[in-house]
């Protein structure tokens, strides 16, 4: 890990030099950098590698998952308890199978995804897509940060810690009482549970920055209307973030006090309601799974209109549509909970409601082939893994409309048919956004090239990869297959084997990935302030690659070009000028 | 540190402030959401939640004089820390709609150290929680037995007749009233 | 029919003495329990207290139905590579409804919409690559198509919506007041059964060990010791509870999934349409035994599911009124057995 970080550092730095800006180059010391860092640049790379080495763990953990799946019956669960620091007991080792689980969920959407997308490009570009010399509130970035970090730390301490039938939290990500109340003894669920507080505040603060940084600290010029699609996506997932967390706090709060104190805001012996729980942790996990695409789609939005060097189609559709998904986020909850016992005008209600986020999502995915449509396209790594994300994120928002179906729940609901849609829609849809938006800005943010040939061999294995895991899933879950299962009837057998094969080719794609990573850092060419050409016309841009330390000390000017998409100062570049 | 002027600060302090009290509003509201669902559930019937009535409410709807019945079944469970015998002392009964009824249930302690439990309740099907009315209930209070004893514990109740008005009701043939007994709180820690 | 009169009486009388044990033993759930616990997972579960050995003599008794390969159980890719990649075939009316509703009209949307998105992007590459449209328009807007994207989707919404809430509506239809009950409480990591009009009969049903299962001639991880028996072709009122944590009663052949919370009773009809042996799996994380509590549900026909019941010590709906009415018990009992439909007459007489 520590060559990554020095890897991201030591262009950066080694830019500096050459550069003609003494006062925007004027770096602190190591630590002052990089553990008081207020750069906002800085910190959102100090976010990325987080997200990595996360996405390490959290991939590893996946990994010892389908080695256990690979085949019916208990394989290594026993090792990997005692590993853990348990008993060879079989319950331990089958809790074991649960910490896994919960683990590799938390650890994915809390500390990959959300810090990648929103903490590693939302910081990195979001003022220099705005032209802001900084986030408006650096101090408290810095604070976010650490905390989000301090989070991932108790949450790996809760995993050698007892956690009831073993060491570690068994829960699910969904930490739903009472298993995670009365039904897990030890401090394991507390830490789990406190690393969510952590991880909440770091991203309400940051929420709060991104909001006031996008209202007060744009360019002038720079009207909402003409914010770039990545801007208008971090706004609304700021907004959700703001709205949705504080929720899943208080909720996660009252399981604390449930297991500690003696409350029993969720347990039926004091006149709590257990679903009550489900209903909080769903209001904040509905909007949970929009912060974790919305950015995606702002990426994509960039990536495509940059690589068919034509403005976004339907610029405000694209925004509004943001905003109506975000809005229409927030009322359909229950549909994870279609099983609950739910009376049936409410059932009725959250199918149709949830059927409603399918149109504005379609307005997505058409606005970006029309945008494509027409273009000069050039298939670039980023571009690649846009139209990756695109299809497949088709397939996974199809199959969510096939879940949205109450009565057509009843047979899925908590199947591996739910663990391949989400997995569609994330592992394909936010991680591909991720990887698309990784090779687009790479250049920009390391100031150096990767190499296109190891981009698009890391595209292809990991797009192979990622079907073969997920693709047969839907069969296991139509089958029958329920989810959270460490061992399967026979019948389950064969797609099981072959998910797995899936993961290996995956896990073989990720090293080219690294590969390319170490490439780029030893021998990548230098990029240029605009690797990308005409299409790319952002601000982030005009900028050299990397950037100054501090951009934009003479505001940009964004001119009413009367075309929401050509952000591009006539003056050219301010901050280089 | 890259301060561009006094009032940009002051404006993004007020921006920044504004959005932390949003949190903060909706961290009450998550708090807010236990006595907020637990009303809206006493109110709608949402979940099968019953209703509390009065005698006066119960000699009301005796007034309207309806010639129908419905029949009532009676469910009872307990908690696995409970180590009683709760039963219904009759499994179903039918009752003419309005009419106040008694069903009894009976709980033993089968342990040989007293227990305090507290019951919760619903209806199935969920949507004639509203039309529900329970006017005395041994689940409004904690029931306390002492090792062998055995009580006989009484819901007097009454079916709402606005229930024939429901056209979501209107297939129901039979109310499910269930309960179960879980050790009350404070039993838990002194108890154990 | 009139042949069975003879069985019919004489399952009244065991009924009756059943009924009357149950009632001198207000421990009978308990005493149960005990015994679904306490018999090795070899034995036969028809092993009930001495009182009731006449009774499992009487009818011909109670054999576990093999399974049927391929019914209600998941299909292995070995077996039928097209059947491992799909739902089970389905043995309810509404599971028929809705698997039509996915097989008919969900898969062949959302496999259309995929196609045409992937053909749509295929065009743009082949189309508009930069080597065959070097120069890009500059179309931004087009009211039309956008109208056109967002109205298509939503009446595709709303014919997909007509059978959704159809299925919905049927799904919530209620139980008829005569419907058998079985309470099916989830437990770490076991279900109990119970049979609260059949004389409070309970079942603890446990995972076979995969050993057993497969001497059974089972599925591993599916078979239990002692399996919910129903009977076939009646609406049955399922409901769920739980003593721990929440657990889910759900058996895919029947599309059926209830939520078992503890602290509330959920219910919902189910009518199995043929005998058979289903099978299904726990679907709520509920601890480290999750994978390991199934449920399987076996469908008899009538006489047989009553049959069943009196070797469980258990007792007939109408066998239960004569106790407390002292009504003529053939009569009763006749009635009862007859047509399940009476079974409501019977139980209003009580005040």
């Amino acid at each position: 890990m520590a060559t990554t970080a020095e890897g991201f550092d030591a262009p950066t730095a080694g830019h500096g030099g050459d550069h003609s800006h003494d006062h925007a180059d004027h770096k602190p010391g190591f630590f002052a950098r990089w553990f008081m860092s207020t750069n906002h640049k800085d910190i959102g790379t100090l976010y990325l590698i987080f997200a990595i080495i996360a996405g390490i763990v959290g991939g590893a953990i996946s990994g010892i998952m389908r080695m256990e799946l690979a085949e019916p019956g208990i394989q290594y669960l026993q090792f990997w308890a005692q590993f853990m620091g348990g008993t060879s007991d079989i319950n331990t080792a089958l809790h074991m199978w649960n910490v896994f689980i919960t683990a590799h969920g938390l650890i994915m959407v809390f500390f990959m995804v959300m810090p990648a997308m929103i903490g590693g490009f939302g910081n990195w570009f979001v003022p220099l897509m705005i032209g802001a010399p900084d986030m408006a509130f650096p101090r408290m970035n810095n604070v976010s940060f650490w905390l989000t970090v301090a989070g991932f730390f108790s949450l790996l301490f809760s995993l050698f810690v007892p956690g009831g039938t073993g060491p570690g939290a068994g829960v699910g990500w969904t930490v739903y009482a009472p298993l995670s109340t009365t039904g897990s003894v030890g401090p394991a669920v507390d830490f789990a549970i406190f690393s969510l507080h952590l991880a909440g505040a770091g991203s309400i603060l940051g929420a709060t920055n991104f909001i006031t940084t996008i209202f007060n600290m744009r360019a002038p010029g720079m009207t909402l209307h003409k914010m770039p699609l990545f801007v208008w996506s971090v706004l609304v997932t700021a907004f959700l973030l703001l709205l949705a967390l504080p929720v899943l706090a208080a909720a996660i709060t009252m399981l604390l006090t449930d297991r500690n104190f003696g409350t029993t805001f969720f347990d039926p012996a004091g006149g709590g309601d257990p679903v009550l729980y489900q209903h909080l942790f769903w209001f904040f996990g509905h909007p949970e799974v929009y912060i974790m695409i919305l950015p995606g789609f702002g990426m994509i939005s960039q990536i495509v209109a940059t690589f068919s060097r034509k403005p976004v189609f339907g610029y405000l559709g694209m925004a509004y549509a943001m905003v109506a998904i975000g809005v229409v986020g927030f009322i359909v909850w229950a549909h994870h909970m279609y099983t609950v016992g739910l009376d049936v005008n409410t059932k009725m209600y959250f199918t149709a409601a949830t059927m409603v986020i399918a149109v504005p999502t379609g307005v997505k995915i058409f606005s970006w082939v029309a945008t494509m449509w027409g273009g000069s396209l050039e298939f670039k790594s980023p571009m690649v893994w846009a139209m990756g994300f695109i299809f497949l994120f088709t397939v996974g928002g199809v199959t969510g409309v096939v879940l949205a179906n109450g009565g057509i729940d009843d047979n899925l609901h908590d199947t591996y048919y739910v663990v391949a849609h989400f997995h569609y829609v994330l592992s394909m849809g936010a991680v591909f956004s991720l990887f698309a938006g990784f090779y687009y800005w790479f250049p920009k943010m390391s100031g150096r090239m990767h190499s296109e040939l190891l981009s698009h061999l890391h595209f292809w294995l990991f797009f192979i990869g990622v079907n073969v895991i997920f693709f047969p899933q839907h069969f296991l879950g139509m089958n029958g297959m329920p989810r959270r299962y460490p061992d399967y009837p026979e019948a389950f057998a064969f797609w099981n084997e072959i998910s797995t094969y899936g993961y290996v080719i995956m896990a073989g794609s990720m090293l080219i990935f690294f590969a390319n990573l170490a490439y780029a850092f030893t021998a990548g060419r230098k990029a240029g302030n605009n690797p990308w050409g005409e299409g790319a016309t952002t601000l982030e841009w005009t900028l050299s690659s990397p950037p100054p330390f501090h951009q934009f000390e003479t505001l940009p000017v964004i001119e009413d070009h009367h075309d929401y998409h050509d952000h591009m100062p006539r003056d050219g570049s301010p901050a280089t000028a | 540190m890259s301060s561009v002027n006094p009032s940009i600060d002051d404006k993004n302090l007020r921006t920044g402030g504004l959005a932390l009290l949003g949190a903060l509003a909706m961290l009450g509201l998550g708090y807010a959401a236990v006595p907020l669902y637990d009303l809206f559930c006493r109110v709608t019937g949402f979940g099968g939640t019953t209703q509390v009535a009065s005698e006066a409410d119960a000699s009301r709807a005796a007034q309207a004089g309806i010639d129908r019945e419905i029949s009532i079944r009676f469910d009872a469970s307990t908690a696995r820390d409970v180590p009683w015998s709760f039963r219904p002392a009759q499994a179903t009964d039918t009752v003419r709609i309005g009419r106040r009824d008694i069903a009894s249930y009976i709980a033993r302690n089968d342990d040989s150290v007293a227990i305090t439990g507290t019951a919760t309740f619903n209806v199935e099907p969920a949507q004639a929680g509203k039309y529900f009315h329970k006017i005395q209930c041994f689940c409004f209070t904690e029931q306390t037995l002492q090792p062998g004893q055995e009580v006989n514990m009484p819901v007097l109740y009454y079916v709402d007749p606005a229930i024939l008005e429901d056209e979501f009701m209107a297939d129901v043939e039979q109310i499910t009233l269930s309960y179960t007994f879980h050790r009350a709180k404070e039993a838990v820690s002194t108890g154990s | 029919m009139m042949g069975h009169i003879h069985t019919r009486l004489k399952l009244g009388l065991i009924a009756l003495l059943a009924a009357a044990t149950a009632m001198m033993a207000p421990q009978a759930a308990i005493a149960q329990e005990v015994v679904g616990a306490d018999v090795p997972a070899s034995a036969e579960p028809q092993e009930v207290p001495a009182g009731e050995t006449e009774a499992a003599d009487a009818s011909s008794g109670y054999v576990p139905m093999d399974p049927v390969e391929g019914k209600g159980m998941p299909t292995s890719a070995e077996d039928d590579i097209w059947a491992s990649m799909t739902f089970q075939d389905q043995y309810t009316a509404d599971g028929a409804y809705a698997l039509g509703m996915h097989d008919y009209i969900l898969l062949p949307v959302i496999t259309l919409i995929s196609l045409f998105v992937l053909g749509l992007l295929l065009w743009v590459i082949l189309r508009y690559n930069r080597k065959a449209n070097p120069v890009p328009s500059k179309t931004t807007h087009n009211t039309l198509i956008e109208v056109v994207w967002t109205i298509v989707p939503v009446i595709i919404l709303v014919i997909i919506a007509v059978p959704s809430i159809t299925l919905l509506a049927r799904q919530y239809e209620t139980p008829p007041e005569d419907a058998i009950t079985i309470k099916a409480t989830g437990y770490q990591w076991y279900w109990g059964y119970t049979y609260p009009d059949h004389g409070e009969v309970e079942i603890i049903s446990n995972m076979l060990s995969d050993a057993d299962a497969i001497a059974n001639g089972e599925p591993a991880q599916l078979a239990v010791d002692n399996r919910m028996v129903v009977p076939a072709g009646v609406p049955l009122r399922i409901q769920t509870t739980a003593a721990d944590v929440i657990h889910a009663f759900a058996v895919p052949s029947l599309w059926f999934k209830m939520d078992a919370v503890p602290g509330r009773l959920n219910e919902k009809m189910l009518t199995i349409e043929e005998p058979g042996l289903y099978y299904g799996q726990c679907s709520e994380l509920c601890g480290a035994r999750h994978a390991y509590m199934p449920i399987a549900v076996e469908a008899l026909p009538m006489a047989e599911f009553e049959a069943w019941i009196l070797e469980q010590g258990g007792s007939l709906p109408g066998a239960e009124e004569t106790t407390d009415e002292a009504l003529p018990l053939g009569q009763e009992t006749g009635v009862e057995v007859d047509a399940d439909s009476d079974a409501a007459d019977a139980d209003i007489p009580a005040p």
